[in-house]
Formats: C-alpha cells, structure tokens, sequence
C-alpha cells in the first residue's frame, strides 16, 4: 500500500513544482529560504548560512538573473554582524540600487555602519539626525 | 496515483473562494512588504523560526519587494522586540516606518501538532496570515489555513479545502514521522495555497507582468480569461465525473 503511494506522491510532488524549477517563477532562489531554515535550525554553523547567502546571490549573477528582492541585503547584514562593515556596505549599496524600495532602510543600515566604523561617541547623537527622514515616509 | 489525484482535485473543488473584499488592498496598492516574526501558539518552540523562513519566496513570487526577513527579525531584537507578540501588537504603521515598508504581513501559527499513533502520525495545522496597511493601520486581507494530515491514510482535509493534498505521500509523510521533523514542505504548501491567486491570495504584485490586470471585476462573471497560472478548482458546482 505504501509502497503503491510513494511513486505517484512523488510525480504529485514534482507536478507540484516546488519553488525554484517552476518556469513561472520570478527569480532563481538557490535554497535561500533552505539557508535561513539550516540557520534557524543549526544557528552555531554561521559560516556555512554565510556561504549559501553568498552562493544564492553568485547564482543570479552568474546567469544573469535578477537577484532575489532582499538577497543582497541579508548578504550585507551577515556580514555587518561579523563585523565587516566595508564589505557590508557594498551590498547594501547593492540592495540599493536593485530594489529601490529597500532604499531607505538600506541607507540607514549604511549610515549605521559608517558609525560603527568610526568609534566616534557620537552613536546616540546620530539617531535624531535619521527621524526626520523617516517622518517624511 | 489515480486516487491520490482525485482526492486532491476534490480538496481543491471544495475549496470555494469565498469572494474576498479586496478593495482596501487594491487602492492600497502596496509594492513593499515587510514580514516580520512569526507568532507561535503552538507547542513546538523552533516552529516560528522555521515558518518565517519560508515566507519571502512565496510573497515575492507573488510581486512584491520583501524585505530581507533575517535582517528585519535581527534589526527588532536590537530594538528590544525578540518577542513576535510584541512586534505583532505594535503599530503597523510605526512597524512600517521603520523599515520603509508599504505592508506588514503578521502570521500566527495557531497549532501544529503531531499525534503519533500505532502506525501513522496525524498533524493538525492552523495558519493566520494578516496583511495590514503601512499607512492607515487597517487591515487588507487576511487569511486562514488549517489542515489535517494523517500519514497513514494519506488523506487530508481541512476548513481550507485540504491544506496537505498536493503534498500527499512521502514528502509531507518524511515531515511528520522524523523524530525532528522537516517543516519546510508542510509550510510551503500552506504558503504556495493562502496566497494562490486567483484564490484566497492577494492579487499580483508590481514585479508581475500581471501587475493590476489581475484585479478583481466587481462580480466575478466568467472565469477569467488571461490566466496561466496553477490548475484552479473546478466550478464549485461540478463533481468531477472522474471521481468513483
């Protein structure tokens, strides 16, 4: 009984075409949403959920591909949490450009990191200077 | 095969879309989406974490700008917001200025539970997926899937028309029965049919070439011409003939 289930689940299954191969979908994801679930699941392999979201981006590039709304920032802010800030505002920056929505925040991120590469006292100065803009939204 | 693809065309056809009101998310018309954490009632502690990492892809497949789910999830708890409860009674519209966002998207997992029996394991789900405006506060869709799976019978069934019926067999049975049970399948299928459009799901967003031509004419007459997308329910009123 089973084992007369398994093949048709399995031809449900790719007739389902889960995301990623289907020829209707809108970008190539390359496992970011398994990479955030490896990570949520096993938070202490940091490098290896770095990689997948390094991985995810390349492959975009690599086939000229749009890369995946929010890929190039979750990209920066792994890094800006290791604490490589340059490389960070790249993508950021990237971000940015790609996805003209994330523009604010993605601005403020770069602000943010600025600060932190500068170890001025002036981090709880900084805030008011960003309200503003924000108010405007 | 054949019976496993009649019990889920029949799940589909009893899913009736209740014609939602979709005008307050129409003129909305948002194009940035911000997902937050997910609020979990359920017993299993990690299922929240798990569920936010699936959402991104289905809702930007849809044709939205989503924000970048880890960062926005990090970016709270720096903030003093690492518990989802209290993201999700914030207001939406400070939530939203926050990030730049046009919508938030609040989900709850209202229970995921197995029940392990001699020889199958049974999952009952509940979904509550809420999209309110970043502007006004309001909400502008809102939608529920539950679902019942049962990994002996590889049957399914729920108020939503059978949550699992696509997934039947060994991706949703590897998913149940592992002592440390793979969300992903369970949580896309739920995802990929709360937000099916046309369905319960919200219409397209601007990176879809559908983008405005997909919204709802006031009483839905014939079925929609331009429509490429998944195979939809059946009329309501036909059985399927195919199905003895």
């Amino acid at each position: 009984m089973r084992l007369n289930i398994l093949p048709g689940a399995l031809a449900l299954a790719a007739a389902a075409a889960p995301f990623g191969c289907a020829s209707n979908t809108l970008y190539r994801w390359s496992g970011y949403d398994e990479a955030l679930y490896d990570h949520y699941k096993n938070p202490q392999k940091r490098d290896e959920f770095v990689a997948k979201l390094s991985g995810v981006i390349e492959e975009a590039e690599k086939s000229g591909g749009v890369v995946p709304p929010g890929c190039y920032a979750e990209y920066g802010w792994a890094l800006y949490e290791e604490g490589r800030t340059a490389e960070a505002v790249v993508y950021f920056e990237k971000e940015s450009k790609r996805w003209p929505e994330s523009r604010p925040l993605m601005e403020k991120l770069i602000r943010n990191a600025a600060r932190a590469k500068a170890p001025a006292p002036t981090t709880a100065a900084a805030v008011p200077a960003s309200a503003p803009e924000e108010a405007k939204k | 095969m054949r019976r496993l693809l009649i019990v889920a065309a029949l799940a589909a056809a009893c899913a009736k879309p209740a014609q939602k009101d979709y005008s307050k998310l129409v003129s909305s018309n948002p194009r940035a989406i911000l997902v937050v954490p997910v609020v979990n009632k359920s017993v299993d502690v990690d299922a929240a974490d798990y569920f936010l990492s699936t959402l991104s892809v289905p809702l930007a497949e849809r044709g939205y700008y989503v924000f970048p789910v880890n960062l926005v999830k990090r970016m709270l708890e720096d903030d003093g917001l690492s518990d989802a409860a209290l993201v999700h009674s914030a207001d939406p519209v400070r939530l939203c200025s926050l990030f730049g966002a046009d919508a938030v998207l609040f989900v709850t997992i209202q229970q995921w539970t197995a029940k392990y029996v001699v020889l199958s394991t049974q999952v009952t789900v509940k979904f509550d997926y809420v999209l309110k405006d970043g502007r006004t506060g309001e909400e502008l869709w809102r939608e529920h899937q539950a679902g019942v799976f049962d990994s002996s019978s590889a049957n399914s069934g729920g108020s939503s028309g059978g949550l699992l019926g696509a997934l039947i067999g060994s991706l949703a049975a590897a998913a149940v029965t592992k002592a440390a049970p793979n969300y992903m399948p369970l949580a896309r299928d739920a995802n990929k049919r709360a937000l099916a459009y046309p369905g319960p799901g919200i219409p397209a967003g601007p990176y879809r070439a559908e983008y405005r031509k997909d919204l709802p004419a006031s009483p839905p007459a014939a079925p929609a011409p331009a429509k490429p997308a998944a195979p939809q329910a059946p009329p309501a009123g036909k059985t399927p003939p195919a199905s003895q």
